[in-house]
């Protein structure tokens, strides 16, 4: 019953999104108010026939529903209820209706944010190309990997249960959706600059409009590599959090090209420059998250997170192919359309920052991009399996990061338009006096090695021009209007929210990278064979095994070692690393603990347990907290300068913001 | 302004202008891409290979699961002979038994089909064999791991393929189809 009810939904939505794509592509180009209103209520159609067959699924998965192939696959009695329903994503047919369903809510938002914008054939279009997304994974649940399928007699009594990894830490739960957030929510942007194209018109509201658009998935992205990093670390046991692993790098891929493009609008909306290009910036966004499923579901791309072969990748691949032919087609006739922007008048501008900006994402894009396919290439033409190791990645990732950090605080602190070189030093001497002096705190502080400490000057560079940045004008307008600071903090930051988002949101990153740049360099690793009552040393600490104890669980037996923790006599609590087996895997999968504090961590992995000894690996980890700190107000930040402004408040709100930008 | 008027008068003639460029320049990095990426399809990333390829085939001495029957492998020499280690918690053990039997129908005059339970139980094993098509071909089973060790068993299912000679020809891991079987089988006469 189940199986069919989510089969006829899906071939409602697969029938809505086509010929709500038809209607809308054919109603942009000639818009009748009827068709315009048709083509909205079969995109509305769409949307809650996604969401329905999701929720279908779910319900089964619920009811232990075994006669639905999907649930027969990824189901088992024994699993807690939490892990049931989010076993939703724990295969590939789940992973993709739920991809619909994402599209579902965005389609939904996108309905209703473009409510009053119906007269603009772009959102016609838009929508029409968002459906025709629709259609491909629609077609690609009905036709290729349908969940929705009976089982074939007799229906079992019990399943195997999903993937162990995702039950064995909560942070499964939430790190996929936000990725799934992120990248389905790339649709509406490129929907979004397909539209643009279509019409042959842009202009700045478009790509105030598209920015916002792109605010949320990029977060979401941030978000959910972020958390993929923490589970990484939380789960695998190997001491890092980022191991350049080919769909770490695929969700890294999209999120260079959008935050590169979230720059470049600002050029577009405020200087006119640059139209074409921030419109390839989106369309390969969203061509880049295509490329990142494609990664994770055909089973080309060996990883921890790579799904077994199956006969999806082909298809996606036509996807990615179609997806990107029809863009560089339709740039390549209608890039003349657009308006020209204007000439650029400087270098040493804020403009001048912005392009070498986009200029340094775009080679860190295709650098990664290189090494992540380096392998197929090589297999292509020699025969021979190579994989690309983080060293290949490191080289340049690190140069071209601390590039980005220096000029996030170039850009903000000089003027648009030109600056003489007089200008550029006076402005720039304090942050690059912060900068040094950062960098001698740590030397203080016991870092000698050279690159981490560039990276910390750059950092604590940024750092200085985002707080200046905030907090110059609310000084500014003390000293015009009197009055306290708070009085005038609030004033200023009501003008000056979306910037000073914008600031937060590098001071985040600026930790992010000063983190990196610590815990890379600055691991201590020990490893060795402990029997209970014995103890290994790890630089200032020492552990002692106290005992071995089993746990089990209905779907999992669980075996902790634990260590007493101690530093300079005293003790400063336990750590119980694990070892796992799951009735469904062979290979035991180990969780490690983790002692965090601001400093650095203390991580212990188990190798292997049995009842004679344990062979332990202890890391200590140098300022992996703020790497979540830094992410956190990467997030705070994107909130603060994405929070929807009051209607009314919007237009007026616009012109001051420009004013006290245009004064900075 | 005139100039994007005298664009706009071009296209309304029909005479859309194409930015070569773009064109160019796009296709040259997309289409070795997508080529590259469709190659990938040619090899599979699992394909771990076994040192064991080519060389002889560690000789065993298991019970059957249903009785007390010992077989060796030296006992079923002279005949091409199909390993497959299974087990019951496996899924794709499950998708792939029925055709193992059926192939052991077909070829059973001409090849030795051996089953080889991993990590598992006799009676788990004895019931699985009931609901999943039965037991067409002998199925050993392997007490403490001693076989799977010798064969260097990364996963099950793995099917190993040994000539008439006893040489190991090849692996396959992961569930298999009827096709694959077929040609391995060939590949040895």
């Amino acid at each position: 019953m189940n199986a069919l009810l989510g089969r006829l939904l899906i071939y409602f939505a697969l029938a809505a999104a086509a010929s709500g794509a038809v209607l809308a592509l054919t109603a942009g180009a000639r818009p009748t108010e009827q068709r315009t209103k048709l083509a909205r209520t079969l995109g509305l159609a769409f949307a809650l026939a996604c969401l329905l067959a999701t929720l279908v699924m779910v319900g089964a998965l619920l009811q232990h529903d075994f006669s639905v192939s999907y649930v027969a696959q990824v189901g088992s009695l024994s699993t807690p209820t939490v892990i049931t329903i989010v076993s939703l994503w724990s295969s590939l047919e789940g992973s993709i209706l739920f991809w619909a369903a994402v599209l579902g809510i965005y389609t939904l938002f996108w309905l209703r944010a473009s409510r009053d914008r119906v007269d603009d054939p772009r959102t016609t279009s838009t929508l029409g190309v968002v459906l025709a997304v629709g259609v491909f994974f629609t077609f690609l649940i009905a036709a290729v990997a349908n969940p929705f399928l009976d089982t074939p007699a007799p229906i079992p009594a019990d399943g195997p249960g999903p993937n162990p990894l995702l039950q064995n830490h909560p942070l499964m739960i939430v790190h996929p959706p936000f990725l799934y957030l992120g990248y389905v929510g790339m649709t509406i942007p490129f929907a979004m600059a397909f539209a643009a194209l279509l019409a042959g018109r842009v202009g700045p509201d478009w790509t105030r409009s598209l920015r916002h658009w792109i605010l949320a998935p990029w977060a979401f992205l941030t978000v959910g590599i972020l958390l993929g990093g923490r589970w990484a670390y939380d789960v695998l046991g190997w001491g890092g959090y980022w191991g350049w692993d080919p769909v770490e790098n695929a969700s890294f891929l999209p999120w260079l090209t959008a935050t590169a493009f979230i720059h470049a609008s600002m050029l577009e909306e405020r200087k006119g420059l640059f139209r074409g290009w921030a419109m390839v910036l989106v369309l390969t966004t969203f061509a880049l998250t295509v490329l990142g499923t494609f990664m994770t579901r055909s089973g080309v791309f060996n990883s921890v997170h790579s799904f077994t072969q199956s006969a999806i990748g082909p298809v996606f691949l036509a996807f990615l192919a179609v997806v990107v032919l029809a863009s560089i087609v339709l740039l390549a006739f209608r890039i003349h359309a657009l308006e020209p922007g204007r000439e650029m008048r400087s270098a040493m501008s804020r403009e001048g920052a912005f392009v070498i900006n986009n200029l340094l994402f775009v080679v860190f894009t295709f650098a990664v991009l290189i090494g992540t396919t380096y392998p197929l290439l090589k297999e292509a033409f020699t025969d021979r399996k190579v994989s690309v190791g983080g060293p290949f990645f490191d080289d340049f990732a690190v140069p071209i990061g601390i590039a980005i950090t220096f000029l996030m605080g170039i850009g903000p602190a000089l003027p648009w338009g030109r600056a003489t070189a007089r200008d550029a030093g006076r402005i720039l001497a304090l942050p690059t006096a912060v900068g040094v002096l950062t960098a001698l705190l740590f030397v203080a502080l016991g870092i000698d090695h050279f690159v981490t400490l560039l990276a910390l000057a750059a950092a604590g560079f940024a750092v200085t021009v985002s707080f200046r940045d905030m907090f110059a004008p609310v000084f500014a307008r003390r000293r015009a209007h009197g009055g306290g600071f708070f009085d005038a903090a609030g004033a200023t930051f009501r003008r000056t929210r979306r910037r000073n988002g914008g600031q937060i949101v590098h001071v985040g990153v600026a930790l992010v990278v000063a983190a990196i740049a610590i815990s890379n360099s600055y691991q201590v690793k020990t490893e060795g064979v402990v029997r209970p009552g014995g103890s290994m040393d790890v630089g200032e600490y020492t552990l002692v095994l106290g005992g071995l104890r089993a746990v089990d669980d209905p779907h999992r037996h669980r075996q902790f070692a634990d260590f007493v923790v101690y530093r300079g006599g005293e003790k400063l609590g336990v750590l119980s690393p694990a070892m796992n087996h799951y009735a469904t895997s062979m290979n035991p999968i180990g969780t490690p603990a983790v002692m965090t504090g601001p400093e650095h961590d203390l991580y212990l992995s188990l190798m292997h347990l049995d009842a004679q000894e344990v062979g332990l690996r202890a890391y200590i980890n140098p300022g992996v907290m703020w790497l979540w700190i830094g992410g956190l107000v990467m997030l705070l930040g994107t909130l603060v300068a994405a929070w929807p402004e009051r209607r009314r408040a919007r237009s007026a709100a616009r012109e001051t913001e420009a004013v006290a930008e245009g004064s900075a | 302004m005139t100039v994007s008027e005298s664009q706009s008068r071009a296209a309304a003639q029909g005479r859309p202008r194409v930015s070569w460029p773009v064109l160019v320049i796009g296709l040259i990095i997309v289409v070795p891409l997508i080529v590259l990426l469709a190659q990938g399809f040619k090899y599979d990333p699992r394909d771990i290979s076994s040192p064991l390829i080519d060389k002889p085939a560690p000789d065993f001495a298991l019970q059957t699961v249903d009785g007390d029957r010992e077989v060796t492998l030296a006992s079923l020499k002279g005949k091409p002979t199909v390993i497959n280690f299974f087990s019951t918690w496996c899924l794709p053990c499950e998708q792939e038994h029925p055709m193992l039997i059926a192939a052991a129908r077909a070829y059973g005059d001409r090849v030795n089909f051996v089953g080889i339970v991993f990590e598992d139980t006799r009676a788990k094993v004895n019931q699985w064999l009931d609901r999943h098509g039965g037991r067409g071909y002998p199925v050993l089973i392997d007490v403490g791991g001693p076989a799977a060790i010798a064969y260097g068993v990364y996963g099950v299912p793995e099917t190993y393929f040994v000539d008439a000679r006893g040489v190991i020809r090849s692996k396959v891991k992961g569930a298999l189809t009827f096709g694959t079987l077929q040609s391995q089988l060939e590949a040895m006469q």
